[in-house]
């Protein structure tokens, strides 16, 4: 027999019994929908944790420590070596932290593939404000090219002037501006201290900078939230500022070194570990989050796989049924010369058709739900335009075979037993 | 020609073995209409399906066109079954939720036969039984006695050269009974196939060319046949 017309015939056998078929279907259906749902979810999450990671990082950068000596044991006091005090009398990194000096800079910066070392100067400034208006506490950063910004008005192409800002949203709003366009071309004051030394007095002093961009509240951004972003030789003249004479002074927690090719950052990451440094690429902080998304991902899948599990033991029971039920249509069909193969196959077929149709219907319905569901997700979590569930036609697609694939291996033992049946005792029920 | 030599049947074992069919033989030439008659337990089912193929006896041949047919591989006697033969059987066995068309459609699919030279077959084959205007009707619908008709027009869609018909008017009122008999002895005469009727109906083994008698496992008498072959 053609294996098209076994299964039409499949096919047809199914739809004589619609109600039976269609229950085993949906037990398979609940199993598809939540894989479905999963994976959409997965995917979605990834690409939202790759959104985030890259619009607060760059691929071609990495964060680089040095790798400190401490290894949990209680440490040798060193008058020599400077120490990070927290507010509370502990340093916020643990007991000891080894600082980056300008020596290590430039040993970094001679690393081949090393385009440049920047160290996060992190000025501690005081305020913002602008002409007429309050103080506001405010933290600087320094505006990374290679980071994809969302901006409410203005903007910036990798052509920000030393002295210009990009202020955030809630900035832009705090300081007077009735909306984010107004304070494009206006001046804003950063209000900075010059640190306390033994015998220095304490002088402040206002920088001034013209607003280029307001970035947008974004679904994905984390840095610039709370922290108004300036080129980074402002960057560091404002820590020069700050910090010169201060004992921390050109001592760095974190330096950004950037290579030449995205390729390069886990070769130069090598080199720097080699070397006592502890290096985190953007892949590494996606990596991060992608676990964590992966595990919840692995236990939605695994109520899903439950529920095939479940519902094979129906398409067992169906299929188990319908060979006893078609006993002397079996009989009747390999007295015409169907051979044994045949008739296993037409069992099979229909097998797959349930997987396929359970399969169909559990996405399908998945897919459906889920694109209405998604705005209400968003808008529920706070995502703005972000959608957390992601259908990927190959992922849909994926879950039907491999359900047509499940319900093929649970019609096996019915097809089987409709293959071993003997013709004369098929043929003798009636 | 089907040849059947010294073929013996015997169901259970050791103590409870029961021999059904003992050292059978004998010839049936082409397109002959042979009718093989006894009494339920006879054994002549079993010898129905010992010679196509659907059983094995322990012994003896059965040679349909020069092959032995019991000594093929099951899938070539499923080819052989596909091809030159076919059944109609007392309960008809059609497939009640089917349409008449697939019900007819099914030996030529098995046959594979392609979809495109399906079509006239059947229609054909209904024409035959004169069915043509139930093609699209569930067989459920059907009466008893179009129910056979069906039955025949699925025997007769493949023009198979040997009909093995079990009691075919067991289930039917002795008119329509007769309506069935003539379709079946029509396909016989104008397609020259060979005819084997399993019946205890001494009427409807009378419209045939030869008659063999099964009494407990063996021939009691045998009428219009060679007796060559005859032990």
């Amino acid at each position: 027999m053609r294996t098209t017309d076994i299964i039409r015939r499949a096919g047809r056998s199914l739809r004589q019994a619609k109600t039976r078929t269609l229950l085993t279907s949906l037990a398979i259906g609940v199993g598809a929908f939540t894989i479905t749902i999963s994976l959409a979810g997965g995917q979605g999450g990834r690409d939202y944790a790759d959104a985030i990671v890259n619009s607060n990082t760059d691929v071609r950068e990495l964060v680089v420590t040095k790798e400190s000596e401490d290894t949990g044991a209680i440490a040798e006091y060193n008058p020599d070596a400077p120490q990070v005090t927290g507010p509370a009398g502990a340093s916020p990194f643990g007991d000891s932290i080894e600082f980056l000096g300008l020596d290590d800079l430039e040993s970094i910066a001679e690393i081949d593939a090393v385009t440049d070392v920047t160290p996060n100067y992190s000025p501690a400034v005081d305020y913002v404000t602008t002409e007429g208006e309050k103080k506001y506490r405010a933290t600087v950063s320094t505006f990374s090219p290679g980071v994809s910004l969302e901006y409410a008005a203005g903007g910036v192409n990798d052509d920000l002037a030393d002295g210009e800002i990009i202020l955030s949203e809630d900035y832009a709003k705090a300081l007077g501006f009735s909306t984010p366009a107004d304070a494009i071309g206006e001046v804003v004051q950063i209000g900075a201290t010059k640190q306390r030394t033994l015998f220095s007095v304490p002088q402040t002093e206002e920088f001034s900078f013209t607003v280029r961009g307001v970035s947008s509240e974004s679904g994905l951004a984390f840095r610039s939230q709370g922290s108004l972003l300036v080129t980074q030789q402002a960057t560091k003249d404002l820590y020069e500022f700050v910090s010169e004479g201060s004992p921390n002074y050109n001592r760095f927690i974190v330096a950004s070194v950037r290579v030449a090719e995205p390729g390069q950052a886990e070769e130069v990451k090598t080199i720097l570990e080699e070397d006592g440094y502890t290096a985190q690429t953007a892949a590494d902080l996606l990596g991060t989050v992608n676990t964590f998304i992966n595990v919840l991902l692995g236990i939605l899948l695994g109520f899903g796989a439950l529920a095939v599990l479940t519902s094979i033991f129906g398409i067992v029971n169906t299929q188990y049924i319908s060979v006893l039920e078609r006993t002397q249509q079996i009989g009747l069909m390999k007295a015409l010369g169907m051979s044994q193969a045949d008739v296993g196959k037409l069992f099979t077929f229909e097998a797959a058709w349930i997987g396929f149709s359970g399969g169909a219907i559990g996405a399908g319905l998945a897919v459906i739900g889920g694109t209405i569901a998604n705005p209400y997700i968003s808008e529920a979590l706070g995502l703005g335009d972000i959608y957390l569930l992601i259908f990927t036609p190959g992922q849909v697609l994926g879950v039907v075979i491999g359900l047509i694939l499940i319900s093929i291996v649970a019609g096996i033992m019915p097809a089987r037993k409709a293959s071993k049946l003997d013709p004369i005792e098929a043929l003798r029920t009636e | 020609m089907i040849t059947v030599k010294n073929i013996t049947k015997t169901y259970g074992r050791k103590q409870n073995a029961f021999v059904a069919i003992d050292n059978l033989s004998f010839q049936i030439p082409s397109r002959t209409t042979v009718a093989i008659l006894g009494k339920s337990g006879s054994g002549k089912s079993t010898l129905m399906h010992a010679m196509s193929g659907l059983d094995r006896p322990e012994k003896g041949k059965v040679i349909i066109d020069g092959k032995d047919i019991l000594t093929l591989k099951a899938r070539d006697v499923d080819a052989f079954r596909a091809n030159k033969m076919s059944f109609i059987f007392q309960s008809f066995f059609i497939q009640a939720n089917e349409s008449c068309f697939d019900n007819v459609s099914l030996p030529l699919e098995i046959a594979k036969v392609p979809r495109s030279k399906r079509r006239a077959k059947v229609e054909a084959a209904l024409a035959a039984v004169e069915l043509s205007d139930k093609k699209k009707s569930r067989a459920r619908d059907l009466s008893g006695g179009q129910k056979q008709r069906l039955a025949i027009a699925r025997a007769i869609v493949n023009e198979p050269e040997i009909i093995f018909a079990d009691e075919p008017t067991g289930n039917l009122d002795s008119v329509t009974g007769e309506v069935v008999e003539d379709f079946l002895f029509q396909y016989a005469r104008d397609k020259g196939a060979t005819l084997i009727i399993v019946t205890h109906d001494p009427d409807l083994a009378g419209k045939c060319d030869a008659r063999i008698e099964i009494q407990d496992g063996t021939i009691s008498k045998m009428t219009g046949l060679p007796t060559k072959g005859k032990k």
